[in-house]
């Protein structure tokens, strides 16, 4: 078992997180997503999207989509459950994560893709679309600060696969110049938390 | 329990099929978010984010987020199972459902914001995003006619919520004019059984 992995790229980091906070070891292979490597023939045999992470399993078989990964490792190891217990945990976590996947990272994705320089030769660019993301995230950020001044974590009052997608995806706004304002004290509180996990250095 | 529902919009069809092929039948209530009836102070209690579908339980709480939804289903009435049983079937089963929603129905999504006649006026458009991101749902619907092969559903051997995500995206698209191409034939033998299943009248 070996997860293809890429140390500077957002997504192979949420399940580094994950198989950190399950006290998992997996040996990880770097590709260089920069240098293209991913959208060669080699690896789309691997993922026809190219997306990185991929889990390659014992029996030869592949599995991508950083989401999928963790739950393949929710399934074998159970515990700490990172997707809850029970019908309805297990729900508002999912609603939580897609939450946070869809209103916040996505956003996010695109203000990396329409405005960074280090997109620039790859993707062809509308920084129209960046800006308007961006606007986007900073109305995601004020909603979030209320939302943590109701409970500890995102998703309720225990650590969850939510709060891993949630700090991946704001640590990824920093390096495209988006930072919790100091006004958001909830939002800073939590992100202070998480971060403090042995995990988020994974 | 009822299910908060606009008939027209692509997400609540997603959770009318899932309890369809469920044979659950609960009440559902229709919010016409085409007149704005989503953007009240009443519904974004229900749901910050201001989407369909919601699911408000008997408890008075809600869960929004159309595949939390419908797992909350799956836990609670098992079979026949939607999202796979077992670590390996269930992450691949996770896998193409992202795959599709991310690389194909998020991108059908943007075409609908910026180029429908439809959504005229909702958001600031920008046509040239819309343009690109038609190429991008093209291009999706080519790795699906290529992944599918000679296979039955999108994740295997057996109907599962990605087949009622692909299907609902496939409609969707049709309506901005990204439909399965002539070449696409494993695309369109699937379509076709999917469509003439009795859970896609739903």
């Amino acid at each position: 078992m070996k997860i293809y992995d890429f140390k500077l790229a957002p997504n192979p980091r949420r399940v580094r997180i994950f198989l950190a906070e399950k006290g998992l070891k997996v040996p990880l292979e770097e590709i260089d997503i920069m240098k293209g490597v991913n959208r060669q023939e080699q690896f789309l045999r691997i993922n026809p999207l190219g997306g990185i992470p991929v889990l390659e399993l014992d029996d030869g078989r592949y599995l991508a989509e950083s989401v999928a990964i963790c739950r393949y490792f929710e399934e074998l190891h159970p515990e700490p459950a990172l997707f809850g217990k029970g019908a309805f945990e297990r729900a508002t976590i999912e609603m939580w994560n897609r939450r946070m996947e869809f209103a916040l990272f996505v956003p996010i994705g695109m203000v990396w893709m329409h405005l960074h320089e280090l997109t620039r030769a790859r993707v062809k660019q509308i920084p129209e679309v960046g800006e308007q993301q961006k606007k986007v995230v900073e109305m995601r950020y004020r909603w979030l600060d209320e939302e943590f001044g109701q409970r500890q974590f995102i998703a309720g009052d225990k650590f969850s696969v939510a709060d891993i997608t949630a700090m991946v995806a704001i640590d990824f706004a920093k390096f495209n110049n988006i930072s919790i304002e100091p006004q958001f004290k909830h939002l800073q509180r939590w992100h202070q938390a998480v971060s403090s996990r042995p995990s988020a250095a994974a | 329990m009822k299910l908060y529902d606009f008939t027209l919009a692509p997400s609540p069809r997603r959770v009318r099929i899932f309890l369809a092929e469920k044979g659950i039948t609960i009440p559902f209530e229709q919010v016409d978010i085409m007149r704005n009836a989503n953007r009240t102070a009443e519904f974004y209690r229900m749901n910050p984010l201001g989407s369909l579908p919601i699911l408000e339980l008997d408890d008075g709480s809600y869960l929004s987020e159309s595949v939390a939804i419908c797992r909350y289903v799956e836990d609670t009435h098992p079979e026949p199972t939607l999202f796979g049983a077992g670590a390996k079937e269930q992450a691949t089963v996770e896998m193409w459902n992202r795959r599709v929603e991310l690389s194909i129905f998020t991108p059908v999504g943007h075409v609908w914001s910026h180029l429908s006649p439809v959504s005229e006026g909702r958001t600031k458009r920008i046509k040239e995003f819309g343009v690109i991101e038609r190429d991008a749902a093209a291009a999706g619907f080519a790795m699906l006619d290529r992944a599918l092969g000679d296979g039955q559903f999108i994740a295997g051997a057996r109907f599962s919520i990605a087949d009622i995500t692909t299907l609902c995206m496939v409609d969707f698209a049709r309506t901005v004019d990204i439909t399965i191409q002539t070449g696409q034939k494993n695309l369109a033998r699937w379509y076709a059984a999917v469509s003439s299943r009795r859970s896609a009248k739903a």
